[in-house]
Order: C-alpha cells, then sequence, then structure tokens
C-alpha cells in the first residue's frame, strides 16, 4: 500500500469535490506482471494502467467515490477480501465455486480461455495436454489454469509447476526450463509479444470469466457493482476499454449479451463443469492435505542439510582463507561475505535463478540450492573466523615448538577446538536456515511453507494449515534447539 | 665443553622499544641456568628467543630445537593429558601410537601425573597442569628444555618436588633455562644465574654467591621484593 500515508491528505485536498464526499473505494490487485490487466505505468510507474484499472475507476466513479490502489500479491487476493484489506478486488480474479462460497462475486464481465504456450520448435510436438507428457508445464499459482493443471498430473502424466506471477512462467518457457504454460489467452499474446520465440497452441482447454470480489456480507456494494458492470455493458463503456487494450472479441459480444439477459447464472454451468470440485474443510482437509505437507516438510529438510552441508564446507575454506591466507586473498572474501550479508538474500535467489539464467541455467531446485548454501557459507566462516581466532596464540606457539606445520596445527590443535566452538552458534544457524528455506518457493520450490499457501488457498483458509506448516517446523527445529544447548554446556572451552 | 645454547651480542626491539640489549649467554649440557628480573626486565622475551619464536633485531642465536613450558601451560585443551604428550610423538616424530603412548605414561608417571592420563586439561589442577606440560615438552626428548616461571602455579612442597625433577633431567645430560621470581628454589635447582633489568644482564654467576652478597642494585631490589611476597 505505498500511498497508504497520503489517504489524509488526498481526503483533504478532494473535500469539496463531490467524489470524496465518501471514503475512498480501496480496490485491489496485484500490479506485478498484471499487464493488459493492472500493471505500473512504463512511463511513470507511481501509475497503474490496465484495463481492470480502468473498470476500477468506472466503478469507483459511478458510486461517486475516488478509486484507491491496494497492492495485493495474485495469490492472497482471496484471503485479503476476506480481511477486508480492500472494498472490491479485480484483476484477473476468475469465477470459481470456491470464490462463490466464500466471498460476494460480482457478474463475470470478460471471458478468457485457457490456452497453451509453447517454443516455436515444439509447436508441432505438444498442442495438448495429452501430449505434454512427462514435460513440466507452468502456470499462476491458485488459478483454474492450475486446477486443470493438478488434475492433467493425474490423468496425463505431467508436472504441474506453480508461479507466483505471470510473466516467469514465460520467461522460463523460454529458458527451456518449462515445456509449455497454460494460462489465460490474454497473458499469454501480451507474453508471445514480449518474448521471441513462443508460439500460442489454437486449441482451447477450458473457458473462464473474470469478475469483481467483495468481503462476504457486502451484499450492497456487491449489488452496486454488478449495477454499474450491467449498465457500462449495454452502453458500450465496457467494450470501449477493451477495445482499447484490444482484447476486445466476439467471446465479450455473446458474453454481455448472456450476463444481461441472465445474470449470475449465464456462466454457471459452463464455470462449474471446468472448475475444481467444492473446496474441503477443518479435518478433511487436513487428512486430504497431510501427505502433500510431509512430503513438502521432506524437501525442505532435504534442502536445509544439503544447504547446510554445503555451507559449512564453504564456510571452512572462507574461514581458512580469511585467517590463513595472503593479502588479497583475504581482502577478496571480506568483500564477499559482505556483500553476501549485506543484501537480502531473497535478491540473491532471485539473480541466481533469473539473473544469471543467460549465462547458466540452473534447475529450480539446484539454484535454490546454492542461493542458501552460498548465503550462510558467509554467516558460517565469520562464526569459524571467530572460533579460529579464539584458540589462544600461546597453543599455537606450543604447538610449533613441538614441530607441528601451520596445516597440522590447523588440522590437530586449531580446527578441532574451533569446531566445538562454533558448533553451538553453527546449529543456530541451521534452525534459521530451515526456515530461510522458505524463500526459494519464489523460485517454483515447492517446499513446506509453498504447500501451506497452495492449501491455504484451496480451502479458503490460513488457520489449519498454518497451525499444520506451524507444527511441521517446530517438530523439525526444536530437537535442533535442544541440541544446540546440550553442545553448549558440553563443549564450552574454559578461559577460551 | 662446547656450550650447547649460545647467544652474543643479541638485541631486540618491540615498536622502536628495546626489549633486549647486547645479551650474551652460554649454556653447556647439564646445566641448569636460571633468569631473573622483575616483571618487564626481558626474562620471557629471552626464553621465546631461544624457542625460536622471536628473531633478534642483531646479534646471534645458537640453539637446537628446544622444549619449552609456558608459565600458562597452553595445554591442548581437547585432548587428554595423555593424548597432549603423544600427539607430538605420532605427528610430527611418526612413532607408532602403542609405542608414543607408553613413553607418554612413563613420562607421565615420572612427573607425578600418571594417575591423570585420562583426564581432560581443564579438570587438571594447576601443578597437575604444569607437570603435564612439562612431559608433554619431554615427549619428543629435546636437548634443551626451557620453562616460563615453572614455579608460578605451585605450592611449596610441590616446588621441592619440581626442584628435584628438574636436577634429574640435568643431570641426564639436558640443558635447563627457566625463569622465576622463587630464589630459594633457584638457589635449590639452578647451577648458574643471571639477573635481568630493563633488557640488560646485569649480574651472573653462582646463584648462591648472587643471591646472598648481591652486587647491584637491581638485584637488591628484586630481593627485597620476593620478602614483601
Amino acid at each position: 500500500m505505498p500511498n497508504h500515508w497520503l489517504t489524509p491528505l488526498v481526503a483533504l485536498l478532494l473535500a469539496a469535490s463531490p467524489a470524496a464526499a465518501q471514503a475512498p473505494l480501496r480496490w485491489g490487485a496485484d500490479a506485478e506482471g498484471g499487464a493488459p490487466l493492472v500493471e505500473a505505468d512504463p512511463r511513470d510507474p507511481s501509475r497503474m494502467v490496465g484495463f481492470d484499472v480502468e473498470i476500477a475507476e468506472l466503478i469507483a466513479r459511478a458510486l461517486g467515490r475516488s478509486p484507491q490502489f491496494v497492492q495485493v500479491a495474485f495469490t492472497s487476493l482471496d484471503q485479503s477480501a476476506l480481511r477486508g484489506d480492500f472494498d472490491i478486488g479485480l484483476g484477473g480474479i476468475e469465477d470459481s465455486p470456491a470464490r462463490r462460497q466464500t466471498l460476494g462475486v460480482s457478474v463475470p464481465y470478460f471471458e478468457f480461455r485457457e490456452v497453451l504456450t509453447v517454443r516455436e520448435s515444439d509447436r508441432s510436438r505438444y498442442h495438448s495436454l495429452a501430449s505434454l507428457r512427462g514435460t513440466r508445464v507452468a502456470t499462476l499459482g491458485g488459478t483454474l489454469a492450475y486446477d486443470l493443471l493438478r488434475r492433467a498430473e493425474q490423468t496425463e502424466g505431467l508436472t504441474a509447476v506453480s508461479y507466483d506471477d505471470d510473466v516467469h512462467p514465460y520467461d522460463d518457457l523460454a529458458l527451456g526450463r518449462v515445456d509449455a504454460v497454460l494460462l489465460d489467452h490474454i497473458l499469454a499474446e501480451r507474453a508471445v509479444g514480449r518474448t521471441k520465440g513462443l508460439v500460442i497452441q489454437p486449441e482451447e482447454l477450458a473457458v473462464g470469466h473474470y469478475v469483481v470480489v467483495t468481503a462476504p456480507g457486502q451484499a450492497a456494494l456487491l449489488a452496486a457493482v454488478n449495477r454499474v458492470l450491467l449498465a457500462a455493458m449495454a452502453d458500450g463503456r465496457l467494450e470501449q476499454i477493451f477495445r482499447r487494450w484490444k482484447v476486445w472479441n466476439d467471446d465479450q459480444t455473446a458474453l454481455h449479451e448472456r450476463v444481461r439477459a441472465q445474470g449470475m447464472s449465464a456462466v454457471g454451468g459452463s464455470l462449474l463443469a471446468t472448475a475444481a470440485a467444492t473446496p474441503v474443510r477443518g479435518r478433511e482437509a487436513l487428512v486430504r492435505f497431510t501427505p502433500q505437507l510431509l512430503r513438502a516438510a521432506v524437501v525442505t529438510l532435504v534442502l536445509s542439510c544439503a544447504a547446510m552441508g554445503l555451507a559449512v564446507l564453504l564456510g571452512v575454506l572462507i574461514a581458512t582463507g580469511r585467517v590463513y591466507g595472503g593479502r588479497l586473498m583475504r581482502g577478496a572474501l571480506l568483500v564477499y561475505v559482505e556483500v553476501v550479508r549485506g543484501t537480502p538474500v531473497l535478491l540473491q535467489l532471485f539473480l541466481m535463478y533469473y539473473g544469471f539464467a543467460g549465462v547458466v541455467r540452473l534447475p529450480a531446485f539446484v539454484a535454490a540450492l546454492l542461493g542458501l548454501a552460498l548465503n550462510y557459507a558467509a554467516y558460517e566462516s565469520e562464526i569459524y573466523r571467530s572460533a579460529l581466532q579464539a584458540i589462544p596464540q600461546g597453543q599455537l606457539d606450543a604447538a610449533r615448538m613441538l614441530g607441528f606445520s601451520r596445516w597440522q596445527t590447523l588440522r590437530l590443535i586449531r580446527g578441532p577446538q574451533a569446531l566445538r566452538l562454533a558448533l553451538a552458534p553453527m546449529t543456530n544457524d541451521f534452525v534459521a536456515l530451515l526456515k530461510d528455506s522458505s524463500l526459494v518457493s519464489v523460485l517454483t520450490v515447492v517446499e513446506l511453507t509453498k504447500q501451506t499457501q497452495i492449501m491455504a488457498t484451496n480451502i479458503g483458509s490460513w488457520l489449519v494449515p498454518g497451525l499444520a506448516c506451524g507444527t511441521l517446523y517446530l517438530l523439525m527445529s526444536l530437537p535442533l534447539s535442544h541440541l544446540a544447548r546440550r553442545l553448549e554446556t558440553r563443549w564450552k572451552l574454559e578461559g577460551a | 665443553m662446547t656450550p650447547v645454547v649460545s647467544l652474543a651480542g643479541v638485541q631486540l626491539n618491540r615498536g622502536g622499544r628495546p626489549i633486549l640489549r647486547n645479551v650474551h649467554l652460554t649454556a653447556e649440557a647439564g646445566e641448569v641456568v636460571a633468569l631473573m628480573g622483575l616483571s618487564g626486565s626481558g626474562k620471557t622475551t629471552l626464553l621465546r628467543l631461544l624457542a625460536r619464536l622471536e628473531v633478534p633485531d642483531a646479534g646471534e642465536v645458537v640453539a637446537p630445537p628446544a622444549g619449552l613450558v609456558f608459565q600458562f601451560h597452553f595445554l591442548f585443551e581437547h585432548l587428554s593429558a595423555l593424548d597432549n604428550v603423544c600427539l607430538a610423538l605420532v605427528h610430527v616424530h611418526r612413532r607408532p601410537r602403542a609405542e608414543a603412548e607408553a613413553r607418554a605414561r612413563r613420562l607421565l608417571e615420572e612427573l607425578g601425573v600418571g594417575h591423570r592420563a585420562d583426564a581432560l586439561p581443564r579438570h587438571l589442577s594447576g601443578g597437575e597442569a604444569q607437570r603435564v606440560a612439562i612431559a608433554r615438552a619431554l615427549a619428543v626428548d629435546p636437548p634443551v628444555l626451557l620453562l616460563d616461571e615453572p614455579t608460578a602455579s605451585l605450592d611449596p612442597a610441590r616446588r621441592a618436588d619440581l626442584a628435584g625433577a628438574l636436577r634429574r633431567l640435568a643431570q641426564s645430560g639436558r640443558t635447563l633455562i627457566l625463569t622465576s621470581h622463587d630464589d630459594d628454589f633457584v638457589r635449590a635447582v639452578a647451577t648458574r644465574l643471571l639477573v635481568l633489568a630493563d633488557g640488560v644482564v646485569v649480574e651472573s654467576g653462582d646463584p648462591g654467591t648472587v643471591l646472598t652478597a648481591p652486587v647491584h642494585e637491581a638485584t637488591r631490589r628484586l630481593l627485597r621484593q620476593e620478602r614483601v611476597e
């Protein structure tokens, strides 16, 4: 909510105008890669542009309120609506039975087709879900397309890869990390225009509709939104908006006619046939999702252990270089440690996966593993460095007098004692890494937190998934914390 | 007899300040040389120089590889007393483990700490740690043994024991050089005494003679301070 602090100021300035007589109409959407629906204006990133922006403005104006944009991550839109973070949500929000159960859902205002996008060279190979057996197919999480892919995992034997936005799936398609993207045709067309070498397959896999959502129990607001939408369909204002953004076609003409004649029921039948089954709740949800959560917990554990192992190895090397190395090596390692510690791990992960994709194309899990390991190596190296320096010079002199080489002194005397000093802080770091590993979900790795998010989106509540997820993290981290405390008391060196 | 250890015209500065000035010292096999002087007089630096842990700015140092026993022992904290003694035998001198352990046990027995062989340094008393440190230095059989304030962590009864042990080591042909504040101990163990003041050897000779009839003011001041303590 970048403009939140401006709200009182804006309200004050506009106090005289009739539009500001009421509170502003807060509308929620995700501006990340949301073109042509909602995106930051490339010429002035503080402004939002897109057809959903214009629809939001149209609704606000008609209600005599000023529009106020609220940034919400796409996969969190439903939860945000429930919390009341905004009055109306739009921006590619799909009609679905789950939404109709939990939120206020308007009449549909746009009809989209789910289409497959592939690399040009695969045009004749991958043309349907059935032809994609054994491949990885990307989409945006929490969408009709994702539900379709999850079902195709069972029926067609492909792997669904979920992203948090609708731009990176196409980037990864061009890079060869996935073999197809299933998404709404307007997103596909936008991507094909942006990225060379991609083509859209003609076959249409499903039809869906964009709607406006409100918090449940906002019947009056919802009715008002519906009135505005229907009026805009009747007088052609919606058509003008869609034409301006070059997304108008015959499907919309037909949809608008049907909606004006039949209202909500205009799309009910086709929608229920393609969308996922009615969401499950409570105990049943827990039973259904527990195996998936456990699998994701294993991913978290394996990733954390492997990353920590690598970080420890690199950390020991960095620390040794910083204590024993020449001036140049010490300087270079210091720069590495400070750069890594001084920048967010999330940024490092993005750079590792997307930033360097032109140079080296790492699979998601490898990029996640390397990103975490390289980050934690910097922290581990500081622990070892201070542990090495905590060994009294007198012991090193004693070793020298006894004829030990520098390497023998490190291996037999200094290293083993430093390791004992480092064990407790290292274990603490491992617990931190276990939790930081949730960040790799941005690289499409489905670990415990990501799986929890998927479960929460699916059942429309964070409570049960959140508690289950927290319990699993605690089951992994508590024994480690306990171990750290025991090691600390056991290995504490006196006078060191 | 040719001297085992010899220093000639040794000068050592630290941060532009002279720590040792024109120091001459020779010692033969079987000799026990004691270095006395107030704190900061340069005794420990002289030992470190003989141990080759320091390099002189001028002068000549001739000394074979020596064993050094530090005032604060600096035992390897992660190893038992026994392992402290055999580590260098195994890894530097490549003796078989069993042989190294047998020698280490014998040395610990001789120094009266055989029963503490398996204890970690942090569980040893000051006197026990002192003797384990001596055993560690002796394990590789150095011709010269350097001891920095060996009596500092010992009660009077233990000092007499240590004096006996050091005399036996000298009788076996080793050269011992040690620093001390304790004139009774020096009388009991040393064959020669050097008194240092501000990095200069101000007096030297037979310990009994020097301590009974000190010539230099620094030695008298040193002895007065000893009495007070």
